[in-house]
């Protein structure tokens, strides 16, 4: 569905992305690690149309993205890092709104009913929490169908049961054969959520696997950890003290 | 999760362009409408600023004075004028006053005008003579020399006019004035185009300016731009709804300006929406450039200063540019907002038609080209 060959992009002497390759299937969720500055953002925002392409290229589903961006921009759902709305407009009419970018008109309401927001359907984007914010972007982003959907550090900032919450909801995209590709700081996140992995250094992917198979080549090298792995870490402790529900913090 | 993959039209139709651009506009208007700082900045302050000028205006030659009139004469002649005084639509007496302290107070807090102070004299008949005479003293501040000075001329004439018909003279050179035209242009018919001029800035460039760099900080045009959306359907939407409000905004003025200020309309109305509609649209692409432009408000304030306020006070928004001198007339006769706050005063209270401004349409015209131009160049969406 997604083929990246040796994308490089270049900011005045720094070489945000250096040579950077993948590709993502259908319905599969692909996470890009990395620490700050090592061209996560860069590398999607290549994909998403924002920036233009030094070299290389990108495919989604048989198009370039250099020839044809705004045939692009129908195949792609972006989820930005913090997700905004202009205020005094309501949810259905956010919903519209996007829809009406692709020219369509939908039914805002199943929509929303698509993540939990639906009784907030009257309701002012600024009346909503963080997490409802983007569970409101996730849909948004998905009203005119695409095959391929971008997150960037979609849980930032969010309460460990909105993240779970997301989580399941990045896993329905998926399974409607939406191919995701998502960036996160979150370990637990790419390790429950995603089915592949780059590991992104200085603009260069430095390793790319399963989840499970980038532990057990660690394991392999030899690797031991100090402590003893317990059966339960902090975060189960306070999920098992506050519940799975999901919060709304008003 | 339902809602099935569909494939989505590559290229999109007329038709469902402007289905984007509709749905856009209706739902920003709405919000418009929501936002109580918004309407009003947009509609009631345009509205308080022709009250404000309006009722400067409208009160043509009725210029009075409030003037306190302290008498110590007993004569039929003092007694006479008080009573005169107090009848004449120049002079507001404030009766409450006997003494020369409590008028001075007033005078200080400019309450009062100046005070006319008959002398015990005054009036009276002096021996020797077969009229009576004497003088008045007008008592004024160093703030109200203007007041006193115009003061000390109607009573001057009004005791000429006395003068007159007690010791008959001849006055073989007399001047008189006579009023011409009363169709012509009231001070008000300047004010009131200046106004929606003025008006016109409010809802075509700040209207744009307020929301863009907002929209920009926050991410949410940057967002749009990886929907299929056109900068030109963004700005047709935009446009569209501000050409709405900016109407009813016209509307309110153009009410109250015929309700209370009696303002007459004599050109055709039909033709004047059009010029309204050439104008909020030009203006607007200034307004479309300074905030497609600008990263951020800190970007948009000191660029859009640097063109509105040149153009809020030479364009002849506040006060009529035929006040300037000749050179600056000359400069400012270029800038876009000249030309149609003159249209607009040529059509509507001097009744020419669009055929008979061309200049005006031209020289609109011209700036809609270059600033639309400008407007799509300089665009950017974050």
């Amino acid at each position: 569905m997604v083929e990246v060959k040796d994308l490089k992009k270049r900011y005045g002497d720094k070489q945000a992305v250096n040579g950077v390759s993948f590709s993502v299937k259908k319905g599969e969720i692909f996470g890009i690690l990395g620490p700050n500055g090592a061209g996560k953002t860069t590398t999607l925002e290549m994909m998403e149309t924002l920036r233009p392409i030094d070299s290389g290229s990108v495919v989604i589903d048989g198009i370039n993205v250099k020839d044809d961006p705004q045939a692009i921009k129908y195949l792609i759902g972006v989820q930005p890092q913090s997700p905004a709305f202009q205020d005094k407009t309501r949810l259905v009419e956010v919903v519209e709104m996007f829809a009406a970018a692709y020219g369509e008109k939908v039914d805002a309401l199943s929509f929303l009913r698509d993540v939990d927001l639906e009784e907030k359907a009257k309701s002012y984007v600024e009346d909503l929490s963080g997490g409802q914010k983007q569970r409101l972007s996730i849909t948004t982003a998905l009203v005119h169908g695409p095959k391929v959907f971008f997150l960037d550090e979609p849980t930032t900032g969010l309460d460990p049961q909105a993240r779970r919450n997301l989580w399941e909801l990045i896993g329905k995209v998926r399974d409607r054969g939406i191919s995701v590709i998502m960036t996160t700081h979150y370990m637990d996140e790419a390790e429950i959520l995603c089915d592949r992995i780059a590991v992104m250094d200085n603009g260069k992917i430095i390793a790319l696997d399963t989840p499970k198979n980038l532990v057990k080549q660690l394991l392999a090298r030899g690797f031991k950890k100090e402590q003893e792995v317990e059966q339960a870490n902090l975060e189960d402790v306070f999920i098992d003290l506050t519940g799975k529900a999901l919060r709304n913090e008003q | 999760m339902k809602a099935p993959i569909k494939i989505s039209p590559r290229r999109q139709s007329l038709r469902t362009s402007l289905f984007t651009v509709w749905a856009f506009a209706r739902i920003n208007t709405k919000r418009f409408f929501r936002d109580r700082t918004a309407l009003f900045f947009t509609i009631i302050f345009p509205l308080i600023f022709l009250f404000v000028f309006g009722s400067l205006n409208s009160g043509g030659g009725d210029v009075s004075f409030n003037v306190a009139v302290i008498s110590h004469s007993d004569s039929q002649f003092a007694s006479d004028f008080v009573k005169q005084s107090s009848q004449s639509e120049v002079l507001k007496v404030d009766g409450d006053i006997t003494s020369l302290d409590e008028a001075k107070e007033k005078m200080t807090r400019s309450e009062l005008d100046a005070t006319i102070i008959l002398p015990e004299s005054f009036g009276l008949t002096q021996p020797g003579e077969s009229y009576p005479s004497g003088e008045a003293e007008i008592v004024y501040t160093q703030n109200s020399q203007a007041s006193a000075v115009a003061l000390t001329a109607i009573l001057d004439a009004q005791f000429k006019a006395i003068n007159s018909s007690i010791v008959t003279t001849v006055t073989p050179f007399t001047v008189k004035g006579t009023q011409l035209n009363e169709n012509s242009l009231s001070a008000f018919d300047y004010t009131f185009a200046g106004l929606l001029g003025f008006a016109l800035i409010g809802v075509g460039i700040f209207g744009p300016l307020n929301v863009f760099p907002e929209l920009k900080k926050m991410g949410i045009l940057r967002r749009l731009s990886t929907t299929p959306i056109r900068v030109w359907q963004y700005f047709l939407s935009t446009m569209i709804g501000q050409v709405a409000i900016g109407m009813l905004s016209f509307a309110a003025l153009f009410i109250v300006a015929i309700l209370v200020f009696n303002l007459e309309i004599v050109g055709n109305w039909f033709e004047l929406i059009a010029f309204l509609l050439l104008g909020m649209v030009t203006i607007l692409g200034i307004g479309l450039a300074l905030g497609g432009w600008a990263k951020n408000e800190r970007q948009a304030a000191p660029l859009s200063n640097i063109i509105i306020f040149p153009m809020m006070f030479l364009s002849g928004t506040f006060f009529p540019r035929f006040l300037m001198p000749e050179w600056l007339q000359a400069v400012s006769a270029l800038l876009p907002l000249t030309p149609i706050i003159d249209g607009i005063r040529l059509i509507a209270t001097e009744g020419k038609h669009l055929i008979e401004i061309l200049p005006q349409i031209g020289l609109t015209g011209a700036w809609l080209v270059v600033i639309y131009i400008i407007a799509f160049r300089v665009f950017r969406w974050e």
